[in-house]
């Protein structure tokens, strides 16, 4: 047998908590930069998120350079080569990204245009093809559930190759994460339930699969505990500041934890289901934690029975018996997604998304299993059993 | 067991670390790197299961697996719907890239000591290029390892031994070793 092994890294410095923006003009100055280029969308920018961060810059008698609005929903290469061009006409010396995932992804790949002065974003794409450090960049989520703000990765959807190029390097990562309450609060409370069982789905995917690390299982397990204690009171109370700010830093959390132990067949099917029917992948990753933990029970009990002390607290964990934590912990993650079908009416099968039929269920089965995730999953997924979770999931 | 308390046990062999463990170790992997692409040509044109995932790649698709210096390493381009092994010279930029960050990481996997996924899991192993694509090279891989492998061996391979009867099994690999002696002879 080979000795254990692991890796981590986490470079990104957490600036979390009230008024956590005003520490953005600090930052920059400590970079020596003095022009950021600040990188959102639409909706955003209209949600008055973006005149938040300036006003926080500005007060402080910072600068701002030009806004660029023009990321679409799922990012695109064009954005990426229209907001380079920018940032390197307008002298700009850092990025600041003010959205979600889309949104950071998409800055994480114009700051490689940004840093290399141009030419085309594919020449970078894939596996640790980045050299050197890349020009400041301060991830500002709008969102609690991608943790975009702490991964090395970003996707991008090429229109022109017909694909999503996928970059993977550490220099990718932000140098700053402000995880500021202010920026979630006006969330929907539908959004809120999908984004923060997006995070509870990329924490315990990493406590549970086959990269899981003592460095990752720390934040995995934090990321569990703050998300069961705080999703429903946010839910109850959107305008819960601290509790907005607890599921911020869990998603950050969980991102730390999924960047360095990949996560397994949840989010297989969850892309599957994302790509072909729009399913929103915090709901996507939400109906099929539950079945996919079952599936996973041969080889990970041990595991998710431990996350029961996280879901349930120590007093229903110490009055489980061990043999049955695991149940126990899946049945309180069943609760949470009927809470939060309760509130908000997040879906909680995949009839409910009303987006799919049950005939199509073996061609989501086929093509989950070409999803690279499929690797890291604590056990084997062959067509059959990809299958029998979709079915599974399909009404509950 | 280490029974000094005072001297951390490395499980690392003495002869570790010394240079002609490595040129040992880069002999096997590139061996079994030749061994692994004939016996894939093979299978591929023998197993339908294989064929199957192997139609579903791009037209000129082709990956190759090497050790991050570069050596050893195996190079393969689909034809049809089957593989064929081809010098890696040949086709210096293949689309999808298994690469094993050391040739020790390599010898670890082919000597059956670590399984793949678990070298992925380790950071040993990583993939660059289409994962779709990875994806069907990686089940073409296992299946062809749980064909050809006694399943005592297979098992420390595979995550999980795929339900094969014997008597297929058996055929199917007298299949692909009788098709690897051809063409080894073939090209002698």
């Amino acid at each position: 047998m080979s000795k254990e092994y692991f890796e981590f890294v986490c470079p990104v410095k957490m600036v979390a908590g009230f008024r956590a923006l005003e520490h953005i003009p600090f930052e920059l100055d400590t970079r020596g930069s003095v022009r950021p280029m600040i990188v959102s969308d639409k909706g955003v920018v209209g949600a008055g998120l973006v005149d938040i961060v300036v006003q926080a810059i500005t007060s402080a008698g910072g600068q701002v350079g030009p806004v660029f609005d023009d990321v679409p929903p799922d990012s695109s290469m064009d954005a990426v080569n229209a907001g380079a061009a920018i940032y390197l006409e307008s002298g700009c010396d850092a990025i600041i990204a003010v959205g979600g995932g889309s949104v950071m992804d998409t800055a994480k790949a114009m700051n490689i245009m940004a840093t290399e002065g141009g030419g085309d974003p594919r020449r970078y794409a894939g596996y640790n093809n980045l050299k050197h450090r890349l020009k400041p960049y301060i991830a500002v989520p709008t969102t609690a559930g991608t943790g975009s703000e702490v991964t090395a990765i970003s996707v991008i959807k090429d229109t022109d190759a017909g694909m999503k190029t996928f970059y993977f390097s550490q220099f990718l990562m932000p140098d700053v994460a402000v995880l500021d309450p202010r920026m979630t609060l006006k969330l929907p409370p539908m959004i809120t339930a999908a984004t923060a069982m997006d995070a509870m789905t990329h924490a315990v995917e990493a406590f549970t699969c086959l990269a899981k690390n003592p460095l990752s299982d720390a934040y995995a397990e934090a990321a569990v505990g703050r998300i069961a204690k705080w999703l429903v009171p946010v839910l109850q109370n959107p305008d819960d500041a601290r509790g907005r700010l607890e599921l911020a830093q869990a998603a950050a959390m969980a991102g730390i934890a999924f960047s360095n132990s990949p996560v397994g067949l949840v989010h297989a099917l969850a892309h599957t289901i994302g790509a072909m029917y729009g399913v929103h992948h915090g709901a996507a990753n939400s109906i099929f934690l539950p079945y996919v933990l079952e599936f996973n029970l041969p080889a990970s009990r041990a595991e998710i029975g431990e996350l029961l002390f996280h879901l349930a607290g120590a007093e229903d964990f110490a009055g489980t018996p061990v043999e049955r934590r695991a149940e126990a912990a899946i049945a309180r993650i069943v609760e949470l997604k009927e809470a939060a079908h309760a509130i908000c009416g997040l879906p909680r099968t995949l009839a409910e998304t009303g987006k799919i039929q049950k005939e199509d269920l073996p061609k989501i089965a086929e093509a989950s299993l070409d999803d690279g995730t499929v690797v890291m999953n604590p056990v084997d997924v062959t067509f059959e059993d990809a299958l029998a979770v979709l079915e599974r999931a399909w009404g509950g | 067991m280490n029974s000094n308390p005072d001297v951390v046990d490395t499980g690392l062999s003495p002869a570790a670390g010394r240079g002609p463990a490595y040129s040992i170790q880069r002999a096997y992997a590139g061996f079994m790197m030749w061994l692994i692409s004939r016996l894939l040509q093979a299978a591929s044109a023998v197993d339908p299961v294989i064929r199957r995932d192997i139609d579903r790649l791009p037209d000129d698709f082709s990956f190759s697996m090497r050790v991050r210096s570069g050596s050893p390493s195996m190079t393969m381009i689909k034809v049809g719907d089957r593989l064929r092994a081809i010098p890696s010279s040949a086709r210096p930029q293949a689309a999808l890239v298994f690469g094993f960050k050391h040739v020790a990481h390599a010898f670890l996997v082919m000597s059956f000591q670590e399984s793949t996924p678990r070298a992925f899991a380790n950071d040993r192993l990583a993939v660059d290029g289409d994962f779709a694509c990875a994806m069907k090279i990686m089940r073409s891989l296992n299946r062809m390892q749980a064909l050809v492998l006694p399943r005592f061996i297979a098992v420390r391979a595979l995550k999980a031994y795929p339900p094969i009867g014997v008597v297929e099994k058996l055929g199917l690999a007298a299949r692909i070793y009788g098709r690897l002696l051809i063409e080894f002879f073939k090209r002698d």
